[in-house]
C-alpha cells in the first residue's frame, strides 16, 4: 500500500513528460472553445453559404445548440482521442520490460494496475472538468438564456462513463500485447454496447445510456435518477474490469 | 557425477530442488537441483537457449516452475508476487528504464519501492559507484553501456543479499567489463552473486563456484578446483616454428589425441606428465622436429565446459 503514492506520482510524471495529458487537455479545450462558437456562427455560415437561395428561416441559436455541440464532440471525438492516447498504457510497459526492475524489487502488481487507473481517472476528470467549465463560461457569454438549467446533470454521467471507459481501456491494454490490440478490444466493447442498445429493454441498464441522454438531462427532460441502473452497471463493470486487470497482470510473464 | 560437492558449512541463500520448466513441448529445465552458499560468487554458464535466463526468472518469481521448489533466504519463491524479491537485486541482460526520467529520479523510484532509509545518500553513493552524473540528463539519451551501469546501480541499491545478473558484461567495453568484474569480486562475503555469461574467462576470474547447464540439465555444479579435478584434463602445449611443421607434428604424435591450431599443438593426457612428455619428445626426435617451446598446462574452463557438455572429445582430436 505504501508504494501506491510512489507509483501514482510516477504515472503522473510519465503522462506529463510524454505530453499525453497536454495533448488531451488541448483537444478537449479546443472542443470547449469551438462548441459555443460553432453554435453562434452556424446561422451566419449558412447564410454565407446559401445566400438568398435559402428560403427557410434559420432559428436563432441558443445555449441548447452550444451544449449539444459540446456533448456530440466529447462523446464521439473525445473518447476516441482518450482511447488512442491511453490504449498503450499497460501494453507498452509489458512489451518494453520496464516493470521487471520494479517488480523484482518487491512492487506488488496490483499497485501497478490501480495506480495507472487512478492516474487515468485524474487526467480524465481534470481535462473534462476544465473543458466543461470553459464551455459553460462561453455559453453563458454568447447565449444568456435559461434553456439549459441543469448543466451539472449532463456533466456527471459523461464523467462516470469516462471512468467505465478507462477501465475498459486498461483491461484491454493488459490483455493485449500491443497498443493496437488494446484499442481493438476497446472498440469491440463499445461496439457491443451499441448493439445491446438496439434492444429497448436493455437501454436503461446500458452504460452507453450515460452518453446518450446528456441533453435531455441538461434541459430537465430527464433526471439523473432515471439513469440510475445505467450508472450502477457502469460503476460495477468498471470495478470488475479493474479487478480483472489485476488478475490478468498477476498472471502475466514479465 | 555428484553435484554440489565441496559445499561449505555456510548456510545456503538459494536452493533449487528438482525444478522443471517446459514451454509447450520444449523442456527447458529438467530436474535442476543446486544451491548457493551465502556470500559466494556463482558463475552460471551454458549455451544460448540452455535455460540460464529461465532459471533466473524462476528464482525471481517472473516465471512459474512446472515442478520443484525454489527458496531464497529460506523462504519459498512464488510466481507473480514473491516476498523474496525484497532481498534480491536483479540486473537483466538488457535493462529497461523510463526514458523520460533522470537517473536520480529512477533510483529514487526504486528506493521508495524497496523502502530504504537515507535515500538521497544511497543514490549518490550508487551513482558515484557506477560513475554516472546526478544531472538533468534523461535516460532516453543514454548509451547501452550507460544504461548497463544504471542497471547495476538499481540492482545494488537496496543492498541485496542475493544479486542476480544476466550476462552483465555483454554491453560493456573492456575497461567497463574489468571494473564491473572487480565490483562483483568486491561483494564477495557480503552479497551472494549469481551471474550468467558467455565469457568463460570472466567466470574463471571471479567465481567460487560454477554451474554448467546443458540440454536443460545441470551437468556440473561445483567449485572451480573440483571441476578442474573432475573434468579438466591437463595438457602439454607445443609451439612449433610454423603451421606446416605443426601439422606434421600432429601426425607423428598419433595415436595421442593431439589438437593442431596454427603453429601450436596441444596434447591432453591422463597418465603421469613424465610418461606423456617422454612419449612426445621421443616421437619428435625420431621425426626430426624441434619445438620452440613445450609447456605443461591445466585445462581452461572452456575446455572443462566442452568436456562437460560432451564436445570435449570431438574438439580435442586432431
Amino acid at each position: 500500500m505504501a508504494t501506491l503514492p510512489t507509483m501514482l506520482k510516477k504515472e503522473l510524471l510519465e503522462t506529463w513528460r510524454t505530453y499525453r495529458f497536454l495533448i488531451l487537455a488541448v483537444v478537449v479545450l479546443i472542443f470547449a472553445l469551438m462548441s459555443p462558437l460553432i453554435a453562434k456562427l452556424t446561422p451566419d455560415i449558412m447564410k454565407m453559404s446559401f445566400g438568398k437561395t435559402l428560403q427557410l428561416a434559420i432559428p436563432k441559436p441558443t445555449s441548447i445548440d452550444s451544449w449539444t455541440q459540446f456533448y456530440k464532440n466529447m462523446t464521439q471525438m473525445g473518447i476516441f482521442v482518450v482511447a488512442i492516447l491511453f490504449g498503450g498504457t499497460m501494453s507498452q510497459e509489458l512489451s518494453r520490460g520496464t516493470l521487471v526492475n520494479l517488480v523484482t524489487k518487491g512492487l506488488p502488481r496490483w499497485v501497478v494496475a490501480v495506480s495507472k487507473y487512478i492516474s487515468l481517472v485524474v487526467q480524465w476528470s481534470v481535462a473534462l472538468t476544465a473543458s466543461f467549465l470553459v464551455t459553460w463560461g462561453y455559453t453563458a457569454y454568447y447565449f444568456p438564456d435559461a434553456k439549459t438549467p441543469y448543466i451539472w446533470q449532463g456533466f456527471v454521467p459523461l464523467l462516470l462513463f469516462g471512468f467505465f471507459f478507462l477501465a475498459v481501456i486498461l483491461f484491454g491494454s493488459t490483455l493485449a500485447n500491443n497498443s493496437y490490440g488494446g484499442l481493438l478490444f476497446t472498440i469491440l466493447v463499445v461496439g457491443g454496447l451499441y448493439l445491446v442498445n438496439l434492444f429497448k429493454a436493455a437501454q436503461n441498464y446500458n452504460p452507453i445510456s450515460l452518453i446518450g441522454n446528456n441533453m435531455a438531462l441538461v434541459q430537465g427532460h430527464k433526471t439523473l435518477g432515471e439513469l440510475g441502473p445505467g450508472i450502477a452497471i457502469a460503476i460495477g463493470a468498471g470495478l470488475v474490469l479493474l479487478a480483472g486487470t489485476v488478475i490478468l497482470l498477476n498472471r502475466k510473464k514479465l | 557425477m555428484s553435484l554440489g560437492e565441496g559445499m561449505s558449512a555456510v548456510a545456503d541463500i538459494l536452493t533449487l530442488s528438482h525444478v522443471q520448466k517446459a514451454f509447450g513441448s520444449k523442456h527447458v529445465l529438467q530436474d535442476v537441483d543446486f544451491s548457493i552458499p551465502q556470500g559466494s560468487i556463482f558463475g552460471f554458464v551454458g549455451e544460448n537457449g540452455a535455460g540460464k535466463t529461465t532459471t533466473m526468472k524462476l528464482i525471481l518469481g517472473l516465471e512459474k516452475a512446472d515442478a520443484g521448489v525454489i527458496t531464497v533466504g529460506g523462504q519459498p519463491v512464488h510466481f507473480g508476487a514473491t516476498k523474496t524479491n525484497r532481498i534480491t537485486g536483479y540486473l537483466p541482460d538488457v535493462p529497461a528504464f523510463y526514458g523520460y526520467m533522470t537517473p536520480v529520479e529512477y533510483l529514487d523510484l526504486c528506493a521508495r519501492i524497496t523502502g530504504i532509509s537515507q535515500r538521497q545518500r544511497r543514490i549518490a553513493e550508487m551513482l558515484d559507484l557506477v560513475q554516472l552524473k546526478a544531472d538533468k540528463h534523461r535516460i532516453r539519451g543514454f548509451s547501452r553501456g550507460m544504461k548497463q551501469r544504471l542497471g547495476i546501480a538499481q540492482a545494488l541499491l537496496n543492498r541485496p543479499q542475493l544479486l542476480i545478473c544476466d550476462e552483465p558484461t555483454s554491453a560493456l567495453d573492456p575497461a567497463g567489463r574489468n571494473e564491473f568484474l572487480e565490483l562483483l569480486a568486491s561483494l564477495r562475503g557480503q552479497t551472494t552473486v549469481l551471474f550468467s555469461t558467455h565469457i568463460l574467462s570472466d567466470v574463471e576470474r571471479i567465481s567460487d563456484r560454477v554451474g554448467i547447464l546443458h540440454d536443460g540439465r545441470l551437468q556440473a555444479c561445483d567449485t572451480l578446483a573440483n571441476l578442474h579435478q573432475q573434468f579438466g584434463r591437463p595438457q602439454i602445449k607445443l609451439t612449433l616454428p610454423d603451421a606446416q611443421t605443426a601439422q606434421r607434428c600432429g601426425q607423428v604424435l598419433r595415436p595421442l589425441p593431439a589438437q593442431v591450431q596454427a603453429n601450436q599443438v596441444t596434447v591432453p593426457y591422463q597418465e603421469a606428465y613424465e610418461t606423456t612428455a617422454q612419449q612426445v619428445l621421443r616421437a619428435l626426435v625420431t621425426a626430426g622436429i624441434t619445438p620452440i617451446a613445450l609447456q605443461q598446462q591445466s585445462a581452461t574452463l572452456e575446455q572443462i565446459f566442452l568436456e562437460v557438455i560432451g564436445n570435449g572429445h570431438t574438439t580435442n582430436h586432431a
